[in-house]
């Protein structure tokens, strides 16, 4: 009972942040670029695999779904990524509200498929995601063309930095998480 | 065999809705697309009346030369007028036996609410004295409704900003043969002075 409680009250906890951040405040996250694509999306994203470990009876334990389900994340996370589709979120809000759900998605597919899949499809998709991180990031940092009508070169270029550091600490944790997996195994046998 | 069916199709899925999104992986800004949505080169320049500085009302296809337009909007912060000092180095660049007998140029204003024709007058004047064969314009008799079309048809991506006089705009120069075909696209972000003139003297040439 007590349990159901503390769910009940995270969901409608979920569902005020996720209203904040979609509605009441996406004015101001749709000014810049750092704050549209460092702070909103991974905002929802965090919310989505929250609603994930609340709903921890959802979970994909058959490898080809999961590798399926791996694979429309991460389109997903291209997809948001592409100048047009951040371009498009902010001229429009309703894109904004669909990528919003999109990544909320995301996000809860990863906390029910991820933890459960192939060892190596769960490194391969960490390290593509690392991959995806730090080639964007280095794309919108070295590029001095706008690629986003909706914000400045600067915020483009600053927006490429903070990317590129996310996803070297991506690929560092990654890393860590290999050899701690492949340890773990190893003291197993 | 039947485990790599549903990741073969998922991966399928995507790469076609990406493909989509981006007209084959050519088009990945909303620039990009809007110019290839309009078509590929060689096209028909959409025709509309303008008006220039001089109160002069045109067709470009009427000209029956080779023309350079441009599209900018007088308060613009910056990058409009970047294109348009990169348009008059251009202008001092090509020879003045082509400038005006067999090329001109057109700076076109889009914005129809805020400028007028004593404002590109005005504009005009802060480029060089004789910029003869560079005419100022503006649309004459049309609809925004209307010029929004036109503008997808000429491959223009154009949206005003949120709160602010800010219109976020595509800043290609299209070479229009007098033929009124759209036979060449510069994006002066990515190509320099001398690349335009030389395309542009090819494309006299042939």
């Amino acid at each position: 009972m007590f349990k159901k409680l503390v769910h009940i009250f995270v969901l409608l906890l979920i569902a005020a942040i996720f209203y904040a951040v979609s509605f009441y405040a996406n004015d101001w996250f749709s000014l810049t670029m750092p704050r549209h694509q460092l702070l909103q999306l991974p905002i929802m994203l965090v919310l989505g695999i929250a609603c994930g470990c609340i709903f921890s009876s959802f979970k994909i334990k058959n490898n080809a779904y999961g590798i399926a389900l791996l694979i429309f994340i991460m389109a997903s996370l291209i997809f948001w990524m592409l100048p047009r589709s951040i371009d498009l979120t902010i001229v429009y809000p309703w894109f904004n509200r669909i990528m919003h759900l999109h990544i909320l998605l995301v996000g809860f597919l990863i906390a029910s498929v991820l933890p459960y899949v192939l060892f190596e499809a769960k490194i391969a998709f960490l390290l593509m995601v690392a991959s995806m991180l730090i080639t964007s990031g280095g794309t919108l940092k070295v590029f001095k063309i706008l690629l986003c009508s909706s914000f400045t070169i600067e915020q483009q270029n600053e927006t490429g930095l903070y990317l590129m550091f996310i996803g070297i600490i991506f690929f560092v944790g990654s890393i860590i998480f290999f050899f701690r997996e492949i340890a773990k195994a190893h003291k197993k046998n | 065999m039947k485990n790599f069916i549903p990741p073969f199709v998922a991966l399928v899925i995507c790469i076609a809705v990406i493909w989509k999104w981006t007209y084959g992986f050519s088009a990945f800004t909303v620039f990009s697309y809007t110019l290839r949505d309009a078509g590929t080169t060689p096209r028909s320049f959409p025709d509309i009346q303008l008006i220039n500085q001089d109160s002069i009302v045109f067709h470009i296809k009427d000209k029956k030369k080779y023309t350079l337009v441009n599209f900018v909007y007088l308060n613009c912060p910056n990058v409009c007028h970047k294109v348009n000092n990169r348009l008059e180095e251009i202008y001092n660049k090509i020879d003045s036996n082509i400038v005006p007998s067999k090329l001109e140029l057109v700076t076109v204003s889009f914005d129809l609410k805020n400028d007028n024709i004593k404002k590109i007058k005005n504009y005009r004047n802060h480029f060089s004295s004789n910029i003869q064969g560079w005419s100022f314009a503006l649309p004459y008799q049309i609809s925004q409704k209307d010029f929004d079309t036109y503008f997808k048809q000429v491959g223009i991506w154009a949206k005003a900003a949120p709160k602010s006089n800010v219109i976020n705009h595509s800043i290609y120069l299209f070479l229009i043969s007098p033929e009124n075909k759209v036979i060449k696209v510069f994006d002066p972000a990515r190509e320099d002075n001398a690349t335009i003139i030389n395309e542009v003297y090819t494309c006299l040439k042939s």
